[in-house]
């Protein structure tokens, strides 16, 4: 008997949670295969599953190693899901801007936060690592992305995140593009000093900021 | 009775009673004001030895008054001279691996030449002049990376934590070459007058890696590493390690340099159960208290760090290069007062 679309979504979270990049995949093709809602599947499964990794992930019972094969296996289920949504039925969307800090090459946080927003339902503009703030602010711009979030790794290059949250202020866009910081030296001092709207602390963190300030 | 810089430090590191606290910086800390003030900037001071030896050496010993000296600033000299492509990060940023040098599946090795390439030699001449110029006031360190950080900006960070997971077997390599690359660097900084090795292996942190994987991937490394030099080593990782700091003191570096994320009355006390004699580096905030805080802020939190048993002032980790240069100096005169 073919299983229920809770019991594949429960499947796909446990399997997130696991690592089981094959499982995911396996179990995202069983969803299109009997017709259930792809978006429905990324929401109450894999989002889940990565909401759980994330849980983990603050208790100290995960790491950063486990999070990268439980954010790998999202993706090769949003793989397949995707293209099976109708754009009806996904609503509108927000974006969000994800980058790390010019200088900074270390991308591994700002890809976690990536694959959390992306399982959390917001559209993700990746705007990669060694961003300078002009291409921060313009993608914003471009793309009418009301949040840009921004990451640095190393105490050596947090100190231009103020560049792109001061270039914003420049061009008259304080309050339309809020700004979220988060990284191993960032503390909440730093990120009230320097003007950002929010500190994240993980990418946990990272989605439900996003929620807060879009409502 | 007032002491060197110098002896004030080796007191220090080895227990031995000081005229006043230590203050150091383990990790990087050139800074704007300090570019300025000794007329040696980056990028140039990057890849040019003199210069390189007057912001670290004057800049250190002079101006701020620190109790060592060290070079270089960046992280990147290990990578670059194993062939990865390296953006400079011009006056206002440290230079960043543009493309590591190898794949997974690359069969690694260390260069013969491995001294020879790159800016190996210029920070090796570096630690040579400041030795020369400061040697007797002041303790000279040479920097290196740690194995395991080295290993992994070989291949990027992403795939080496993943192939943990999937194929443990293909990181061994790279650690190896990691460590033969660090032994080779170490050694060659002692020859050229170094007092002391500073080793960061910042990527060896828990917030990147498990407590089991730190023991079994990154700590047998530093080890074997440590043993292998002859001068006080101070072993520095970044962020939150209660769970392991009896295994980095297992290690044998002299001295372990922590962020305030770490429980320093807890470690001390679960090194005196031990009898472990290793001394506590850090744990002043780069960017909550040095980049961002008062002159008196930093004070205060030197007399903080004293109170809880740090046993060596020194900025957690690398100094953010726009620190205010009062604040540099607050924290040596917090630990006067």
């Amino acid at each position: 008997m073919a299983k229920t679309a809770e019991e594949l979504n429960k499947e796909l979270a446990d399997a997130v949670v696991d690592m089981d990049e094959e499982l995911v995949g396996d179990l995202a093709n069983e969803v299109i295969e009997n017709g259930y809602d792809p978006l429905n599947a990324i929401d109450q499964g894999l989002a889940k599953g990565m909401d759980e990794a994330g849980k983990l992930f603050e208790e100290e019972e995960y790491f950063v190693p486990e999070l990268l094969m439980c954010s790998d296996a999202v993706n090769t289920g949003i793989d397949i899901l995707k293209p099976h949504i109708h754009l009806d039925d996904a609503g509108e969307r927000h974006k969000i801007v994800v980058g790390v800090i010019e200088g900074d090459t270390h991308d591994i946080g700002k890809n976690l936060v990536k694959v959390m927003l992306s399982a959390a339902n917001f559209e993700v503009i990746d705007a990669g690592r060694d961003v300078p703030p002009e291409v921060f602010v313009d993608t914003a711009v471009k793309e009418g992305a009301q949040i840009i979030m921004i990451a640095a790794l190393m105490t050596t290059t947090m100190d231009r995140i103020a560049d792109t949250i001061n270039l914003i202020k420049e061009r008259g866009l304080e309050g339309k593009i809020k700004v979220v910081i988060g990284g191993a030296p960032i503390s909440p001092a730093f990120a009230k000093k320097i003007g950002a709207d929010a500190y994240s602390i993980n990418a946990n963190a990272a989605v439900r900021i996003a929620r807060e300030m879009l409502g | 009775m007032s002491m060197t810089g110098r002896e004030r430090l080796l007191n220090a590191l080895a227990g031995k009673p000081t005229d006043r606290p230590s203050v150091i910086s383990a990790c990087q800390y050139a800074s704007y004001e300090l570019m300025d003030a000794t007329g040696a900037s980056w990028p140039e001071a990057h890849r040019d030895a003199e210069l390189m030896a007057t912001l670290s050496g004057k800049g250190g010993a002079e101006i701020i008054g620190l109790d060592a000296i060290r070079a270089p600033y960046c992280q990147t000299i290990e990578a670059e001279a194993l062939g990865a492509k390296i953006k400079s990060g011009g006056k206002t940023h440290i230079p960043s691996i543009a493309e590591h040098p190898c794949k997974l599946d690359d069969t690694p090795e260390c260069p013969a030449d491995f001294l020879e390439r790159g800016r190996v030699p210029v920070a090796l001449k570096a630690i040579s002049l400041m030795k020369e110029r400061y040697g007797d006031q002041v303790l000279v360190m040479g920097g290196i990376g740690g194995p395991f950080s080295i290993a992994n900006s070989m291949i990027g960070i992403t795939p080496f934590l993943k192939a943990m997971f999937k194929t443990p077997d293909k990181i061994k390599p790279f650690l190896e070459v990691g460590l033969e690359v660090a032994k080779k660097f170490g050694q060659a900084y002692i020859e050229a007058g170094a007092d002391a090795i500073v080793i960061e292996d910042m990527m060896a942190s828990l917030d990147m890696i498990s407590p089991k994987n730190f023991r079994t991937l990154a700590a047998p490394y530093e080890k074997e590493l440590i043993a292998s030099l002859d001068v006080p080593v101070i072993l520095h990782i970044c962020g939150k390690l209660d769970k392991v700091m009896l295994d980095i003191a297992e290690t044998g570096a002299t001295a372990i340099s922590v962020e305030s994320a770490v429980d320093v009355p807890a470690a001390k006390q679960a090194f005196a159960e031990k009898g472990y004699k290793t001394a506590i580096i850090g744990d002043i905030s780069p960017s909550g208290v040095l980049l961002s805080g008062t002159p008196e802020e930093v004070k205060e939190a030197v007399h903080d760090a004293l109170k809880r048993g740090v046993d060596i002032i020194s900025p957690g980790c690398a100094v953010a290069p726009s620190t205010p240069l009062a604040n540099l100096k607050a924290m040596v005169a917090g630990a006067l007062d």
